[in-house]
């Protein structure tokens, strides 16, 4: 299935094996599952800029647009016929009323080319009607799809922390959002053009990654690197 | 001349004093009803000169309300200037009230003295935003008769003095009657400083005035007898020079560039201590309480010498210092000449100040020094068109206080001097943006700060939006701190990064978060006079621990902050193009030229070098614009750019002051001798046209410009009533901001002030397209067969700058390959058993 995907592209990118299946982790920070023919994705935090409006800080209302935007080029070169948002799709849950109406429009013609389901985030509790099917978790092809990591079952695929990971090497170091996994569970760097990220190595992972299994794949600029734990500072 | 009140010439006489001329003049300027601009040097009895006029008008005619408000660049030095006005005024018997209005005054006192203001208030420019931004402002400041500027110099090229100007043009809204008197340091063109005060009391005059110079300064260059070293900033070659010198004065205030060669010199200084002489530290990154005791005990005299940085600059009279030092490039000589004023503030006996060059070219540096300060030459900065950012801020401010009619505030902010071209589209986009934004996207309407009236005025649409400006008010950002804490080390293990490192240390400081981003564990570096382990970032806090090394492996926490000036620049280029000049200079500097002339070329006064060598397997491109490390840092990011295009495969460059370095894996020296690549083309101006642009496009340097004046302008907030947000989550989202905002909104008037700063602060276009138009066609290539002893000096630097943009991808790269190298091997290891 991975032929899909444009030839060099597909030479240059590695796999994620987990669970007993092939992922292909795409710089966007999606992850294409070949085998279910379907796209996953994290954080997407649409209409996050525009919550602050409330508060009275006006940021520039244009990153929904650019997560559309990426989400469509993505669906492009894959061709998948499947999404699965993994949580937090919205900053907000009163984010799908605030779309503005060409984002409204962009979403809809993107939940109208694959089949939806929009799993439940903290910050998007509430089901919506925007397109597809939305629901708290998933299993799936042997896999069990849900926001917020947590342990004991094998094979959970998860978003919710915003993972990156920074890497020293000779006396120099660089910081990018990453895909992170151990033999049980697999986290997904967050998708939305105005996420920040946590550092891997913080707290916030302990006991749901196990380190000396730990692996990354980081987000470069126009592929994916796959990276040695060794090579892994905090900051 | 005009009389002083009896009171007054009695104070004089029972002083044994007498009220200098250019106190005098003042003093009749003022009462002709003009405004003043006073150029006097340190110890010229300024203070005086700028409140004599208010204490003869509160003598003549009895007042109500607040008369005379004194604003200075420094919470210290309001506080310092209302004490040294509070004796006289009482020995004079006065009921003339004074206070000082800082941000560290109580809460019931700031509070008080807005229904009851005293006759005299100090104070700074952010708390007269703050006070303007009231509802009664009009009321507190309609009394206003006298404003004095203090240290006007130092504000008017920063954007507190864009802050400023702005105040200054409300007030004058306000108090119609008002008349400025401004103090200023010798500056290159006092006519800039007369226009800006006179602009806002317009039609009324303002005048010039020039109290006399004290007397010449004693300088001299620190001539040492140990080799001079090639490069670095240490100066560490003429520690045991120093330390006889400090011995021999009675106290000696050290100046240095940047906050590591403080910390250096003060380890090298306190290493050689035998005789237990308190030598003391004194810069930004220390802590306040650190900071404060070394001023006190500065004070009381009780400190044989002080190590500082531009910290100590201004500031309050330090009582007796004999000597100042001034350890590396001097940069400026209008800087010099103010360091140079914290000896001795006593007009009639001269300064004393010593030059010493931490490497060769900075003795030719030196040399200039010495000539333009003896020559009285200035090379002071000239204040710039105002920034947008402050403008939005201040016209939020203006809101808070009362309804704001757009024409009539338009009409006041171009009576500021910053302002004074700024068009009225671009006043109505920063309207604009205060109230929605100012997104092409109308999306947030309804969330409009600003609201119009029936009248057609502008109101804040709810008084939460008063507060949260005031929680914002000012144009000082800090650089996103770290504090850091020393534990105890958990042993540097290769690959480990596991395990709690010890918490609960001493907290040593802060530091700029973006250079704590480049450490890895283990690295060194001086902090707090000591040489300190980097452990981790623990939430906000950096945590060292005590390190076993004695050389920091990472040299520096910040580059030089002054970029040499144009003038100086001149004069070093003038020193080299002449060998005539050369005998004043030491031997060892001299050989080194002499060699430099025999190997290859000198650089001339208005032309270019430009050598090429092979090394290592590399070959270098070294070039001598002599600009300044900003501009040289632009040149040598738009020049990779271009020798990339033509193929000449460049790998690096490092900047100084003096030269840019460039290497490659092509023959750049055969290239451009068989024509294949022109220098003219290649240093062709036109570099700042489409290559600027689109190394702006993915530099890092934009977003932390953007960073300051998104905050400047309340785009994002500093704090938030309640929670603070720490700087490393403001820095984060603040990226985020730039770049979905340049990808969609590039005209947005925060992007344009955004670059502006950038253009100014950061890379000095404007210099390097001065430099770029002087060499045009004047370019000098010289192969070589080596490396020059000229180009020594930067080659030197090579490996010590940080790494931006390309350089981080190729770390993630080579890890990678690693990785790959890594498992090839067991692979390999694997078919061979």
């Amino acid at each position: 299935m991975t032929s899909a995907l444009p030839r060099d592209e597909a030479e240059v990118t590695p796999l994620i094996g987990f669970a007993g299946a092939q992922f292909v982790p795409l710089v966007s920070g999606a992850l294409y599952w070949p085998e279910l023919d379907a796209l996953l994705v994290a954080d997407l935090h649409l209409e996050k800029h525009s919550s602050f409006a409330r508060t009275g800080q006006l940021l520039p209302p244009y990153d929904t647009g650019m997560t559309l935007r990426r989400l469509e080029r993505d669906l492009m070169l894959t061709r998948a016929e499947r999404v699965f948002a993994l949580g937090d799709s919205f900053h907000r849950d009163e984010g799908t009323s605030t779309l503005l109406p060409g984002d409204r429009a962009h979403l809809q013609s993107l939940t109208d080319r694959a089949e939806w389901t929009w799993l439940s985030g903290n910050h998007d509790p509430a089901p919506h009607t925007l397109g597809g099917a939305c629901c708290a978790e998933l299993g799936v092809a042997g896999c069990h799809l849900t926001h917020q990591p947590r342990r004991g079952i094998p094979g959970l695929i998860a978003g919710h922390l915003h993972p990156a990971a920074r890497v020293a090497m000779n006396g120099k170091s660089s910081r990018r959002a990453c895909f992170v996994w151990d033999d049980e569970l697999m986290i997904l760097p967050a998708y939305g053009a105005s996420t920040g990220s946590l550092n891997v190595l913080s707290p916030a992972f302990h006991g749901l990654i196990d380190r000396t299994r730990m692996q990354v794949m980081l987000l470069g600029r126009g592929r994916v690197y796959p990276v040695g734990a060794s090579r892994l500072v905090n900051g | 001349m005009s009389e002083l009140s009896p009171i007054v010439a009695d104070w004089f006489k029972g002083k044994g004093w007498h009220a200098r001329p250019h106190q005098l003049a003042v003093l009749d300027a003022e009462r002709a009803g003009n405004s003043v601009l006073l150029i006097a040097p340190t110890g010229a009895g300024k203070t005086l000169a700028g409140f004599l006029p208010s204490i003869e008008d509160l003598i003549a005619t009895p007042h109500e309300g607040l008369h005379t408000l004194y604003i200075s660049p420094l919470k210290a030095l309001a506080v310092d200037v209302a004490r040294n006005l509070s004796d006289p005024i009482a020995e004079m018997g006065l009921k003339i009230k004074v206070e000082t209005r800082t941000g560290d005054t109580p809460a019931s006192r700031r509070q008080r003295q807005r229904f009851d203001p005293p006759h005299i208030l100090m104070t700074t420019p952010e708390q007269i935003a703050l006070l303007l931004s009231h509802p009664d402002s009009a009321r507190l400041f309609g009394s206003l008769k006298r404003i004095v500027l203090d240290e006007l110099h130092a504000l008017v090229t920063s954007k507190r003095g864009d802050l400023l100007s702005l105040g200054v043009a409300r007030l004058a809204r306000l108090a119609p009657q008002v008349q400025i008197t401004a103090l200023s340091a010798t500056v290159a063109q006092p006519q800039t400083l007369r226009e800006w005060i006179a602009m806002p009391v317009a039609p009324r005059p303002a005048v010039l005035l020039n109290a006399p110079g004290g007397a010449t300064p004693e300088l001299s260059i620190l001539r040492s007898d140990d080799p001079m070293p090639w490069a670095g900033h240490s100066a560490a070659y003429a520690v045991p020079d120093l330390y006889r010198i400090i011995r021999d004065h009675g106290t000696t205030l050290l100046f240095v560039n940047t906050r590591s060669q403080a910390e250096m010199l003060f380890q090298n200084l306190w290493a050689i201590n035998e005789d237990n002489l308190p030598i003391a530290l004194h810069h930004g990154s220390l802590s306040v309480e650190q900071r404060r005791k070394v001023e006190s005990a500065m004070v009381s005299g009780r400190l044989s010498a002080v190590v500082c940085t531009s910290t100590l600059d201004l500031g309050i009279d330090w009582g007796d210092v004999d000597l100042v030092v001034q350890i590396g490039a001097p940069k400026g000589a209008s800087r010099m000449l103010q360091r140079i004023g914290r000896a001795n503030h006593r007009l009639d006996e001269p300064s004393k100040a010593l030059f010493v060059p931490a490497n060769r070219f900075e003795v030719l540096e030196c040399e200039a020094a010495l000539e333009a300060v003896a020559m009285g030459a200035q090379d002071s900065e000239t204040p710039l068109p105002g920034g947008l950012d402050v403008l939005a801020q201040h016209v939020l401010g203006l809101a808070c206080s009362a309804p704001l009619d757009p024409d009539e505030t338009f009409a006041e902010i171009t009576s500021a001097w910053p302002y004074r071209e700024l068009t009225r589209e671009k006043f109505d986009k920063v309207l604009d943006f205060v109230s929605t934004g100012g997104y092409a996207l109308r999306a947030y309407e309804r969330f409009a700060k600003l609201r119009k009236t029936p009248e057609g005025t502008l109101r804040i649409a709810n008084p939460q939006i008063a507060q949260q400006y005031r929680l914002n008010v000012g144009t000082i950002v800090e650089e996103p701190m770290l504090k850091v804490r020393l534990v105890r080390a958990r042993g540097i293990k290769k690959g480990a990064t596991t395990g709690p490192i010890g918490r609960g240390g001493r907290m040593l400081g802060e530091i700029e978060e973006y250079f704590i981003d480049q450490l890895v564990r283990g690295d060194t570096f001086m902090f707090g006079g000591e040489i300190v382990a980097f452990e981790g970032v623990v939430e906000t806090e950096a945590y060292v621990s005590r390190a076993f090394s004695d050389n920091p492996k990472i040299p520096s926490y910040m580059g030089g902050k002054f970029p040499l000036s144009t003038y100086l620049a001149d004069g070093v280029r003038r020193q080299l193009a002449d060998p005539e000049s050369w005998r004043v200079l030491p031997d060892q500097v001299r050989e080194w030229l002499e060699i430099q002339r025999a190997v290859s070329v000198l650089p001339g006064r208005d032309s270019l070098l430009v050598e090429t060598f092979p090394r290592g397997g590399k070959y270098y491109m070294v070039c001598y614009p002599f600009e300044g490390r900003l501009a040289h840092q632009t040149l040598g990011m738009l020049l990779t750019r271009r020798l990339e295009r033509e193929r000449a495969q460049p790998l690096g460059f490092v900047a100084s002051d003096y030269s840019l370095a460039i290497w490659c894996a092509s023959d750049i020296g055969g290239l451009i001798r068989t024509g294949r690549l022109s220098l003219d083309q290649l240093f062709d101006e036109d570099m700042l046209g489409d290559d600027l642009e689109a190394w702006l496009d993915e530099s890092a340097l934009m977003k932390r410009t953007f960073r300051n004046c998104a905050i400047i302008a309340g785009l994002i907030e500093r704090r938030h009533p309640g929670k603070e947000k720490s700087g490393r989550q403001m820095t984060m989202s603040s990226d985020i901001i730039y770049d979905v905002l340049y990808q969609h909104e590039p005209d947005h008037i925060l992007i344009e002030a955004t670059r502006r700063d950038a253009a100014r602060g950061l890379l000095d276009i404007e210099r390097l397209g001065h430099a770029l138009r002087r060499i045009r066609r004047h370019i000098q290539h010289k192969p070589l067969d080596r490396i020059s002893p000229l180009a020594v000096p930067v080659m030197l630097d090579i490996g010590k700058e940080p790494v931006f943009g390309e350089a981080r991808e190729a770390v993630l790269r080579e890890a990678a390959d690693e990785l790959i190298a890594e498992a090839m091997h067991i692979d390999k290891r694997a078919a061979t058993r």
